[in-house]
Order: structure tokens, then sequence, then C-alpha cells
């Protein structure tokens, strides 16, 4: 791109070509006021805040659409200018009701600045006051219009930043209004309830029902971190008074992953389950009382050093969810793995972790490749996306919004191969239904049709897993997996015309434990990899926020299932750290026969609390600064947002101050 | 010098500008030194005489507040306006979106705690205006302090203004609307 040279305001500013007015102004530290212009949408003139005198051109422009070009000579403030932007400001207050003092907006609403800043203590116009209905269905949402300015921000944010596009402008003229699809409650429309849009509107039109009226942002304290709850790794920013959580924002919407999902954004702040708030021990009448958190410590201490003793090291196995942080992980694999001394150390999603690796092994094993994960940033690189047996816009909705938007804005093909569910539905270009328990059938069929179209071109790779699919047919493979023909043929056209696809999955392969799965999932990547180089682009959608982290530092047992172990008498020990996983860890404990001794660290009275032998109380991830990582294998470190309850201290203090006292009590038995 | 005459009404507001304007505090002292008040609901004087500055707070919602305003407008040099009912109609105006007859049913027979409710409509009531509208709809309006309510600090400063002569208007970093 070219340099352009303007003078605004009678100096020479440099630009680029293909800048607009505004972004030359942005550039160069020139202010424009604004207010439907949004760093990341694109810009539409809608609000005529940032008008600018151009020579030559007969009336003010819209700096944000105005194209810059080298010689313009641009005027951005003068008494004319100023006079019309007031007007606008007074235009828009009359339009529908924007009186302050009962706005949930107040103190942060960008058209009260402008208005403070034009001096617009007073309007001429008469007011228009059209009762509009306010739309509150949404779980988390309202949207009131009767403060819409119709900036038309909250609409391209769900359009260009989200790829949903579920708001856009409904009706004509003065009746003009935002509606979610065709005019329906948000609540029961597409909406995900990202709650981007909220983030994006200037005024009190669009506000979160659990953050309204709590604390102006001059009131809070900013803090900025990172969302550990899918493994996706937003940054977020939050406002917290009084330590309490007010609001979370994500610190650029316009970033990658920026939008963040309603887990994060809004649940957060309607504090959730019921808490374990004390440490609590099964007294000899067998109910669970309260204790101080060091009585409680010790008699952990006590009883696993005692079931070592008697039983052996692998008596006691400890299982973690991995939803836990890197430092607790950590603490809990010194604990057991070495304090300890027991070989019974896994997640709850281990099974998982050993479906992956073994079925990606097996993929190497034969084909010759590395099979590593891709990077989210992949699917906005793709021009075809595939996503199997996962609801990536449920479970991990800023996956679900790149898929979206991949396919909205680079019009990137969608194939969507799930029995059941389809979150897609306006965005798919071929929905695959196989039966049940028939998706591998339906996979080594497609990979099968594609490696047949292209036998005369095959690379190394795919020729190997050419020959490991002889012997499948086709075509026999989709009727058995209840595939039409056509869609077969569809799918094979698709995956062997694209130059980059990104294959995402998610539970509904997970959940068969069948590590052929991965396999036939990885060989058929490989073959649509056409310009990839050969490698097979997938992303899996792992169950618990932390899982990469858990698998990767073999937190979870690669070699066998400790849940299944549990199942045998030899088990006499367990030690849960759930933390704030809301996973139903029951079924788990109901497993161990010749279970004597159960320890539960969790943070909320789940059904697994009333099993334990021993419970110990663990913060939520608001509480604490610890690190994570992302599905795709990134560092993040998050930061404490708010403080714990009185008496509850970081889950690896917990987990050392125990494994202190085992090896204390050790070593004194060992003196005598 | 002689002292500048200062009256001032409240109409659909809530007497917080008039409050606020008391928290101005040990300085009311130093003002009545150049100022006289006449007809306010600080002196309770109810006859409109002539005064230089006539302030208003609240919006104009009924017939007996359109007039109060129409002859503190006649009677006084410069009037200012207080509060964001006064400048822009504010809290009262929420009504405004609403049917006048609609918000009467509301308030008086629909009321959750109501039972056989009436709407009182005796001749000395005034009747509601069909919108609550700010100040500047009704009669001319020399100078706004908008703020709900305006701080004491701002109240006082645009006070000062006039007395020295000049007719306030209020920098930015004054403004308020909550």
């Amino acid at each position: 791109m070219t340099e352009i040279t303007l003078t605004i305001d009678g100096k020479q500013v440099k630009g680029r070509d293909g800048n607009t007015v505004l972004e030359v102004c942005e550039a160069n530290g020139i202010y424009v006021p604004t207010l439907c212009h949004l760093r990341g949408l694109s810009d539409v003139g809608a609000c005529r805040m940032c008008v600018v005198e151009i020579e030559r051109e007969r009336r003010p422009v819209p700096a944000c659409t105005y194209p810059a070009r080298d010689g313009l000579v641009v005027t951005t403030h003068n008494e004319k200018l100023e006079k019309y932007r007031r007007q606008v400001l007074e235009l828009m207050f009359t339009e529908r009701n924007h009186l302050c003092p009962q706005c949930v907006a107040t103190g942060d609403c960008e058209l009260q600045k402008l208005a403070y800043k034009y001096q617009m203590d007073h309007v001429r116009y008469p007011y228009s006051w059209p009762a509009l209905p306010l739309d509150s269905v949404n779980d988390y949402l309202v949207i009131d219009h009767n403060r819409c300015i119709l900036c038309g921000r909250c609409i391209r944010t769900c359009d260009e930043i989200v790829g949903l596009h579920t708001l856009d402008f409904g009706y004509r003229g003065w009746k003009d209004r935002v509606v979610a699809d065709l005019n329906q409650p948000l609540g029961t429309s597409s909406c995900i309830s990202c709650g981007a849009c909220f983030q994006a509107c200037p005024t009190g039109a669009i506000f979160s029902k659990n953050g309204a009226y709590k604390g102006k942002p001059e009131e809070c304290q900013k803090v900025s971190s990172v969302c550990p709850l899918c493994g996706i790794g937003c940054k977020i920013q939050a406002l917290t008074k009084e330590n309490r959580l007010i609001r979370i924002d994500s610190p650029d919407l316009a970033a990658e992953r920026g939008i963040l999902c309603n887990r994060v954004r809004f649940a957060p702040l309607y504090g959730g389950d019921e808490r374990v708030r004390t440490a609590m021990v099964r007294n000899d009448a067998g109910r669970l009382q309260a204790r101080p958190l060091s009585e409680a410590m010790s008699t952990v201490a006590r009883k696993l050093a005692d079931l070592k003793r008697r039983y052996g090291s692998n008596s006691i196995a400890g299982v973690a969810s991995s939803q836990c942080s890197n430092q607790s992980l950590q603490a809990f694999r010194e604990l057991i793995r070495e304090t300890i001394g027991s070989e019974l150390l896994d997640t709850l999603d281990g099974d998982i972790y050993r479906t992956i690796i073994k079925g990606t092994q097996d993929f190497q094993a034969k084909v010759g490749l590395t099979a590593q994960e891709a990077s989210l940033e992949e699917i906005l690189k793709a021009d075809c996306i595939v996503v199997l047996g996962a609801n990536p816009l449920a479970t991990h909705p800023v996956a679900g919004s790149y898929v979206a938007r991949a396919v909205r804005h680079n019009k990137a093909k969608l194939i969507v191969v799930d029995p059941l569910q389809n979150t897609f539905p306006y965005h798919t270009t071929l929905w695959l239904k196989p039966k049940r328990n028939k998706e591998l059938v339906a996979l080594n069929a497609i990979c099968k049709a594609i490696v047949d179209r292209h036998a005369d071109k095959q690379s190394v790779s795919t020729k190997a897993i050419a020959a490991s699919l002889v012997g499948i047919d086709a075509k026999r493979g989709s009727r058995e997996a209840s595939i039409a023909s056509d869609d077969l043929a569809k799918a094979v056209e698709l995956l062997s015309t694209v130059n980059c696809s990104v294959f995402i999955y998610g539970d509904g392969v997970l959940r068969y434990k069948d590590p052929a799965l991965i396999t036939s999932l990885l060989n058929l990547a490989t073959v649509c990899s056409n310009k990839s180089k050969g490698r097979p682009q997938v992303i899996c959608l792992k169950p618990r926020g932390n899982s990469r982290a858990a698998w990767d530092m073999g937190i979870a047992s690669s070699s066998q299932s400790v849940v299944r172990s549990l199942g045998s008498n030899s088990v006499r020990g367990l030690y849960m750290l759930l933390a704030d996983d809301d996973v139903d860890a029951v079924k788990f404990i109901t497993l161990g026969k010749g279970l004597e001794f159960v320890v539960i660290q969790c943070s909320y009275r789940s059904r697994a609390v009333t099993k334990a032998s021993v419970v110990l109380p663990s913060p939520i991830w608001t509480e604490t600064s610890e690190e994570y990582t992302t599905l795709d294998g990134l560092a993040r470190s998050a930061s404490q947002l708010v403080r714990p309850p009185e008496g509850i201290q970081a889950d690896s203090e917990t987990l050392r101050e125990v494994s202190k006292q085992i090896k204390k009590l050790e070593s004194s038995t060992r003196r005598r | 010098m002689a002292k500048v005459k200062v009256a001032t009404i409240w109409l659909e507001g809530c007497a917080g500008c008039h409050m606020s304007f008391l928290d101005i505090d040990e300085a009311i002292i130093e003002l009545t030194n150049a100022v006289e008040f006449s007809r306010s609901p600080i002196t309770d004087i109810k006859e409109f005489l002539p005064v230089d500055v006539g302030i208003v707070e609240g919006g104009v919602g009924n017939t007996e507040q359109e007039e109060a305003l129409k002859e503190l407008r006649a009677n006084c040099r410069i009037l200012m306006a207080w509060g964001d009912c006064a400048c822009f109609g504010g809290i009262g105006a929420m009504r405004s979106s609403f049917d006048r007859e609609e918000v009467l049913r509301r308030a008086y027979i629909e009321t959750e705690s109501t039972q056989d409710g009436k709407i009182p409509r005796p001749p000395a009531v005034p009747a509601l205006l069909d919108k609550v509208k700010p100040v500047n709809h009704v009669v001319k309006v020399d100078c706004y302090v908008p703020g709900c309510p305006p701080e004491a600090q701002v109240i006082l400063y645009a006070l000062k203004e006039l007395l020295a002569g000049r007719v306030p208007v209020l920098p930015s970093e004054m403004m308020r609307f909550d």
C-alpha cells in the first residue's frame, strides 16, 4: 500500500492508500468524535458525529466512510462542525428515551460523554417519546429499544466479529429497530448470549441483567485475566466492587478469541451453586461435620499415611478434574506420585486421553506423519471446515464463532457430520447424518472414496492410508452408515476440491472411546490436506478447560484407567481433586468396592460431597491467580478477580500441606 | 449596591436541586450578602414579585406548573433551569412515553395494592399535561445547570457567574446528567 499525504487541520499527515479519513486521523492522534464507529467493524456513517469538512466537498462528510486520498485538505474542528455535532446529539436525545438519571449506563455511556463534551445542557427539539418494547427474554441480556441510537454496532459485531448475524435492523424509517432473527425475542432466537453486542453498545440499550445498577466503572477496580473454562483461553477484563464481580468484558472484541461467551461474561456474576465453605470431616456417627481446615488436613494426612503403611502405596488412588489449574495439578501429582508413591493417578477424562493417544499413535505408525493439533486460528484460514460430533457454539462458543465467521466471511464450506445435532443450520454446506455407532464406517467410506478418486496422484502418506483401507468399499460403507450416495458424492467432491481443510471434533466422537475413530478421522484429514503441507489439521474440543495441560503433564495415566481399577478391592483410599468442576463424581466413588477413605477437594456442594470421608474446600477460578494451558497448547496465566471466602486457600497450598504432613508422619514412624 | 433579587420555584421535581443548593453550606452566608430571596420554597413567600433572576427546578407536567412558570418568566430578567427535570424532562418525563389516561389508570386503579380505585378529578386539582416538558419547551430559558441533582459547587459556580454579570455556560467537566 502506498503512502499518502493529507492536510488535516493545517498539519501535513501521512496515511495509507485505502485508509478512511478517520483512520488517518486516529493514526495521527487527531481526535474526531465518533459513536457508530468501533475498531474492528466496518464503517457505515450512521451517526454523523465524525463529520469533517473537506476542501471542494459541498457539505460536511463523515470521516469514517470518506476514503483518504493524497492531497486532501481536511478540517475536523470549527464552529460550524461543532454546531452540527451538537445538533446531531440533540436529535439523538429527543428521538427516544435518553434520560440519564434512570439509565443503567449512566457514567459509562458514549452518548452521554459526547453530550458533556459538547456542553449539551438542553435540547431545542420536541421529544418523540415512542413507547418501544423491552426484550428481557434472554437469560443474561436485556434490549431496551428506548435507549437505542441505531448506530448498528451490535448488529455489525454480531455479524462481522461473532459471525452469527442474529441481530439486524427491522422495520423502516423512524420505526427502525434492532431485531433478532425474524423479529423474535432474543431469548428464543439463534443468539448464543455471547454478549459481544452488549460490550459494543455505546448506550444502555443492551445491558446485562446481573450487572445493571451495581456499580459504575469509575467506582470499580479493573483486573485483567484469562478464562480457564473451556480451554480456548480468552483474555478477559473484570470490573469488581467490594469483592463482587460487576462486569466481565473482553479487552478487545476485535482481537483473536475476543468475543467471550456467556459462561465467562455473565455466569460468574451469578454466584453459582452452593459453595463448600469449610472443611468437613465425617464423625463417628457417620455425619459430615464442619472442622477447621488444619484439623481436616491432619486427618487426611494421618489416614492416608495409615492406609499406605497397612496396604502399600498402590492402595491409594488420586483422580483429578482437568478443570484444575497447572499449579493444582502439579501439587496433586507430587502428593499422589511422590509422597504417597502410588501409580494410580488419573484424570476424570483420562479415558478420552488414552483414546486419542492410542488413535494418534496408530495413525503415526501407519502413515508416518506426526499429528499435531492445529491452532484455533487455522479455522479462519480454512476454506473447508468439517465439524464431527461437536457442538462448538455450545461447548466452545468462541471456536463456534470462528466456524461461523469462516463460512460467512471467508466463504468456507462447512460439512457437519453428526447423527443428531447441527448448531450451524444457516451455515452448513452439507450435513451428513451417519447412523449412531456407524460414524467410523462413514468416515472410512468417505476417506476411501476420496483415495479412490485420486488413485493416480497419491502422496506417500495417502498411499499408506489407501493401503490401510484395502477391503473397504465406499458405497457399501456409506449404505451401512445410512448416508445417501448423493451426500457421499457431494462430500467427496467438496473435500477433494478444497485447499485447506480443518477438522473439529468433540464429545460426539470422544464418547465412543474408540481409538479407531480417531485414526480414521486423522486419515481423512490427511487425504483432504491438499495444500496444508500434507499435514492433517485437526482440532479436538477437549472435555475440560485444562485437559491439554492435565494430559501433557502426565496426570492422566497413559496406560491404565484408574477409575476402572477402583473396582478391585485393593484400592482403599481415594483422593479426588474436583475444584470448581461441576462434574458428577458420585459414579466414580460408588465404583470403589473396597474404599475405606474418600477425600474430596471441591468448591461446590455436589452429590459427591455426601460420599466423602473428608471434604476440603477449594476456591473457584475467579478467586485464584494460576496458570492454564489452552486446548491448542498456549500458556495462559489468570489473575485473582475476587478474594475467596474466609478460610479457603489455593488447592495447591492444601495439597502441599497434606503432602508435608504425610512426610512428617512417615519420618517420625521411621525414627520410632 | 442593591442586592440581586432571586425567586425560585419547583415544578415536577423532587426538591433535590433545592436541597443540593442548600449543600453549599457556609457559602450561603456570603451569598445572602449579595442576594435577596423573594418567592421560594425556602422563604415560603408565595406571590410572584419582579426579580432579577428566576430559578426553576423540575419539568412542566400540569397546568398549574405551566402557569407558575409563565408567571415567573414574566417577572424575571434571567431564567435559570436547575437539574435534569428542568433541562430535559427528567424523572417525571418517564410517563411521557405513555398516554395520560393510561398513566392515571395505572396509578389510581391498577396498582397492585389498590381496591376499587378511582381517578380523582376535582376541579381544584390541576390537570396533567399530555407530556412532561423541559422548561425551555414552554418559556425562554437563559441558562442551564443540569444534573440529578446538580452538585452544590456547580450550582454555586452558576450563581457566582450570574453575580459577576455573566450568563453561565457550564464547562464540560462540570456537566453531569446523573
